[in-house]
């Protein structure tokens, strides 16, 4: 029995060692877990756990403060017994989490220390306004910290207490204007409607007008039907139907043009602003809130009507073809699609042929063969399919093996053997610049001197590789260097591992280069001893003592971490988490240790130079004034 | 508790006894009270506290800010929490404001012990001022030679109203509240005065303790001291060792007796180098409360009821017969000045640094908790209950 309570016991103890002994931010809401689990069916174990957290509490690191902190919010906030037995020493924890006492002020590492106490502070707040009322110790304690030392609380309570009146209020206001948008739809309900009636009438008589004038267009539609019924395939018959439908259309010419314009008229002030001003009625309606409901469900009624009426209305107009967006639009578009096929059309057709023929008559001018290749390529890459069609074989042979040109001014004059104007623009110049030869010439070969192709360089692209070590955070280093990275030497290619790939190579033979390398080192070893050896013969007075002393360091450093790892066997509650405890613990006693970062040394180093020698001047300097002016202080 | 009450009703227990059980049962199980708090107005150290000894139902404070206050802690002037929580205000403040207010820190405040109807301050401001409590005016104003520590006023006397003041100065003042003059002024000090008090068996004998560490018996009849306790006559009492110890601080601050058995207090030697002049009285006091209570024993032993002389200092509670610590009462969260015990409702009053005045009494009934628990139903509080989610 006792047995196996002392193996509970290691159960909740160990448990709340393994969450705090971590130096992640936060509980692993694992064991965080198992330890609320545990702890839930036993009190034996609640009191037992207080105990721990609260011996915990008192370990000299912010960091497993912290995680005990956040273990004990976990309890207090469930277990009543765990508030009790918290409660009774609650100045303790507020000592220990919040650092009031200026004789016990939190331990290092400082950021987390700063981290504890604000989330202390935010816990007693919590603690506080759920519980307070029934532990006198913890209001006590919230209106020590706030009244008498002026800690700042999170107050979160209050501010969530301001933001729910903040809403309500929003919501009060809402109403109102709700209400009396209500009011004034209630005052204007008959006018909209008579408004809203006659813009129905007009629509329904130029509908009306419309349909008449149709009729009388309409005598073909039976035999129409008739044809319909000969159509068997559904397919066909949809297609036939739709054209039918295009063909009911009223199609617009200058008879009933004035109708269809009243029309369109009248169709963009029923979009625009009836449906739109009858739908937000019916909003308003629906979101209101009133004591009597009947006149509004009336009303709302009568407005859903309405909107219904009109968007049939609308789909009427639609139907009779005027959208708000359509006449004038859809003909333009049409326009513009029609220009821009026909455009196509000449591009694509004439164009092309131009050029070849072009082409053609510049390969016969042209004094250079490959120019000529190069050109008719260029009109094979704008457009192969338009041109490959009438190209003889041989065109298309000698196209094919073309090299590539770039385009460039030069090729406007390419191959031309004309003489060119000097003054092609037609400007008067006299007067100026003495006489001007107006019809100087400039030869062609000159021309062609002058367009002669430019070719800017280009530098052969090329991937920089990144050094792609493998870094300690994770990762590997993203330094794109041509030959040496500043931080991991020379770039080799590496595998997905970071692992340069001549070292895979090399791990592949290891065990050779292993044994090689050791007998070598032994080697050089055995050769390091011997010269020191004769050294030793030199002076030999002086080593002696260093080489004892060494040794006697080796043997403690030996007999340190023999200790060592017998205490962390006799302290770790199993060997399984043994090694990773001591590695936690070095990891927690690391973060105790203050990291000296460059600036430190920086510091470190510029202080001490400067300082000392400024201390020294301004010392000098005193003493020759005081030695100058003795009388003076 | 059930049995004691069997007893009594058989007969096999006298009502004294019987009284006594429930007494020491009830102050054996002191904790923090939750169900009443005094709302403290002040804004400095509370240094005195005592409840009046005639109706034991008014409490008054001084605290080191020169405000006074005045509570009725048997009838509760608010309720928070549901009525779960009464709240007792000051039903009388006094503080700088006030035209005849004290300018610096209050550091004593007694009650008149025949009455309500007046109160005495004493304060660092070289002044005792006797009150008028109906109408918040001193009726009386006496100057003193330096601050003052402690004043007194014997509980027994029938022939004499006289205060006794313990000040920075080396004598002893007694003034006479009945001619407004000082009637005595006792020499034999060597060093400021710490605490006085009136003894309890005789209404001429008056004990005080001051700064030169020693303890002098006084009667008011003859001239001089008729004993003196001093440090180096270590073998007149049964003191502990003071030299072990390590807190530096020794207080003589109050102790709180049992009203109707406050015995003469016993002065615990000071340490002058430590304490000096000893302005605060401050600092965890377990062997100075050890060398009281021996003290105590000493000069009365047949005035010793039965009862724990439950004394707070920085939350500790004391026997008197046994010299240990009963038990410790975390509570304030600075040092404790001043504590009184109530023993009419078995309640403890503490005032300390962080400007609470604390109540520590016994649990409440479990009929009055379920009553409590009904009443309680109606809020939407979060109830103290387990409230495990997974």
């Amino acid at each position: 029995m006792e047995w196996e309570a002392d193996d509970r016991k290691a159960v909740v103890v160990g448990l709340i060692e393994k969450a705090t002994n971590s130096i992640k931010p936060d509980l692993d809401p694992r064991i965080l877990k198992s330890i609320k689990s545990v702890v839930r069916h036993s009190d034996s174990e609640l009191r037992l756990a207080a105990e721990n957290l609260m011996s915990l509490m008192k370990r000299d690191h912010s960091q497993v403060r912290y995680l005990t902190l956040a273990i004990i919010h976990e309890l207090f906030m469930r277990s009543k017994l765990f508030r009790a037995l918290i409660v009774e020493n609650l100045d303790q924890l507020l000592t220990l989490s919040v650092g009031f006492r200026r004789n016990q002020p939190l331990p290092a590492p400082p950021a987390i220390a700063s981290k504890l106490r604000s989330k202390a502070i935010e816990f007693l707040e919590r603690w506080n306004s759920t519980f307070g009322i029934h532990y006198r110790q913890l209001r006590l304690g919230h209106d020590y910290l706030k009244n008498t030392l002026r800690f700042q609380f999170p107050n979160l309570q209050a501010n969530a207490a301001r933001v729910q009146q903040e809403r309500r209020e929003r919501e009060l206001r809402t109403k109102e204007i709700l209400l009396k948008k209500y009011e004034l739809l209630k005052s204007n309900f008959s006018s909209i409607k008579d408004e809203v009636n006659s813009i129905v009438d007009e629509i329904s008589e130029c509908l009306d007008i419309l349909i008449t004038s149709k009729e009388d267009n309409l005598p073909l539609d039976p035999i129409d039907e008739e044809d319909v019924d000969e159509f068997r395939g559904v397919e066909l018959r949809r297609i036939r139907d739709n054209s039918l439908k295009e063909a009911d259309k009223v199609q617009e010419n200058s008879e009933n043009k004035v109708v269809f314009d009243a029309l369109r008229e009248l169709y963009k002030l029923l979009v625009t602003k009836h449906i739109v001003a009858v739908q937000e009625s019916v909003s308003v309606l629906v979101r209101v809130e009133l004591s009597d409901n009947r006149l509004r469900d009336s009303m709302l009624k009568e407005f859903i009507d309405i909107r219904n009426h009109l968007k049939s209305i609308k789909k009427k107009c639609e139907e009779a073809g005027c959208a708000l967006t359509n006449p004038a639009d859809e003909g333009e578009e049409d326009i513009w699609e029609e220009g821009a096929s026909e455009s196509f059309d000449i591009s694509t057709s004439s164009t092309p042929n131009k050029q070849s023929e072009d082409h053609a008559n510049k390969r016969n001018d042209s004094p250079e063969c490959s120019n000529s290749k190069t050109i008719n390529v260029i009109g094979k890459v704008e457009d192969p399919e338009v041109c490959g069609t009438d190209l003889n074989p041989l065109k298309s042979k000698l196209m094919v093996e073309a090299p590539v040109m770039k385009w460039g001014s030069f090729l406007d004059n390419w191959g031309s053997n004309r003489d060119f104007m000097a003054n092609q623009r037609g400007l008067e110049l006299d007067g100026h610049w003495g006489r001007v030869d107006h019809d100087a010439t400039i030869p062609a070969n000159k021309i062609a001197e002058l367009n002669v192709q430019a070719v800017v360089y280009e530098e052969e692209h090329k991937e920089i590789q990144q050094c792609g070590a493998p870094l300690k955070k994770g990762g590997f280093c993203q330094r794109k260097d041509l030959k040496v990275c500043p931080f991991h030497g020379p770039i080799v290619a590496r595998d997905d591992e970071g692992t340069p790939n001549d070292a895979v190579s090399m791990d592949d033979e290891k065990p050779d280069l292993k044994l090689f390398s050791m007998d070598e080192l032994l080697k050089q070893a055995v050769n390091n001893v011997r010269e020191m050896d004769k050294e030793a013969m030199k002076k030999r007075e002086y080593d002696k003592k260093e080489l004892k002393r060494a040794k006697l360091a080796k043997v403690r450093g030996h007999n340190e971490a023999v200790l060592r790892d017998a205490a962390l066997a006799s302290t770790s509650g199993s060997s399984s988490i043994g090694d990773l405890e001591g590695r936690e613990k070095d990891s927690l006693a690391k973060m105790l240790k203050k990291r000296t970062t460059a600036k430190d040394r920086l510091a470190r180093r510029l202080l001490s130079r400067k300082a000392t020698a400024k201390e020294l001047n301004l010392g000098e300097d005193h003493s020759k004034y005081r030695e100058a002016f003795p009388n003076q202080w | 508790m059930w049995k004691e009450i069997g007893d009594r009703e058989s007969g096999k227990l006298r009502p004294n006894s019987f009284i006594t059980r429930i007494r020491s049962n009830r102050v054996s199980s002191l904790q923090l009270s939750n169900h009443k708090e005094i709302v403290s107005p002040h804004r400095g150290a509370i240094n005195s506290l005592q409840v009046d000894l005639t109706e034991g139902r008014y409490l008054l404070s001084g605290a080191s800010d020169a405000s006074l206050a005045v509570y009725d802690i048997q009838r509760a002037t608010d309720y928070d929490g549901g009525g779960l929580i009464a709240k007792h205000k000051p039903i009388l403040l006094v503080d700088k404001q006030h035209q005849n207010g004290h300018k610096f820190a209050i550091s004593t405040a007694i009650w008149y012990p025949i009455d309500t109807g007046l109160f005495v301050t004493g304060s660092y401001d070289h002044h005792v001022n006797v009150w008028d409590t109906n109408t918040t005016q001193v009726v009386m104003d006496f100057k003193m030679p330096g601050k003052v520590y402690r004043t007194a006023m014997s509980s027994l006397a029938t022939s004499h109203m006289l205060i006794a003041t313990a000040t920075e100065d080396v004598q002893v003042r007694l003034c006479d509240m009945a001619s407004g003059a000082f009637s005595h002024t006792l020499s034999g000090h060597r060093d400021g005065i710490m605490a006085v008090e009136w003894s309890t068996s005789s209404e001429w004998v008056l004990v005080t303790g001051g700064c030169d560490g020693a303890i002098r018996l006084w009667d008011i009849r003859r001239a001089g001291c008729f004993s003196v306790l001093d440090q180096s006559h270590s073998q007149l009492g049964r003191r502990p060792p003071l030299l072990e110890r390590s807190t530096t601080k020794v207080s003589t601050s109050k102790c709180s007796l049992p009203g109707q058995t406050s015995s003469a207090k016993a002065r615990a030697p000071q340490r002058k180098g430590s304490s000096g002049s000893g302005s605060k009285h401050s600092g965890s006091s377990r062997i100075l409360r050890h060398a009281k209570g021996s003290a105590k024993q000493r000069l009365h032993p047949g005035l010793l009821s039965s009862q724990d002389r439950a004394t707070a200092h920085y939350g500790a509670a004391f026997d008197v017969w046994t010299g240990k610590a009963s038990m410790t009462l975390h509570g304030h969260y600075e040092h404790v000045n001043c504590c009184w015990y109530g023993a009419h409702d078995q309640e403890l009053y503490t005032g300390g640094n962080d400007r609470q005045i604390l109540i520590w009494s016994p649990p409440k009934l479990i009929s009055e908790d379920v009553d409590e628990g009904d009443r309680r139903t109606g809020q939407p509080l979060a109830v103290d209950q387990d409230n495990w989610s997974d």
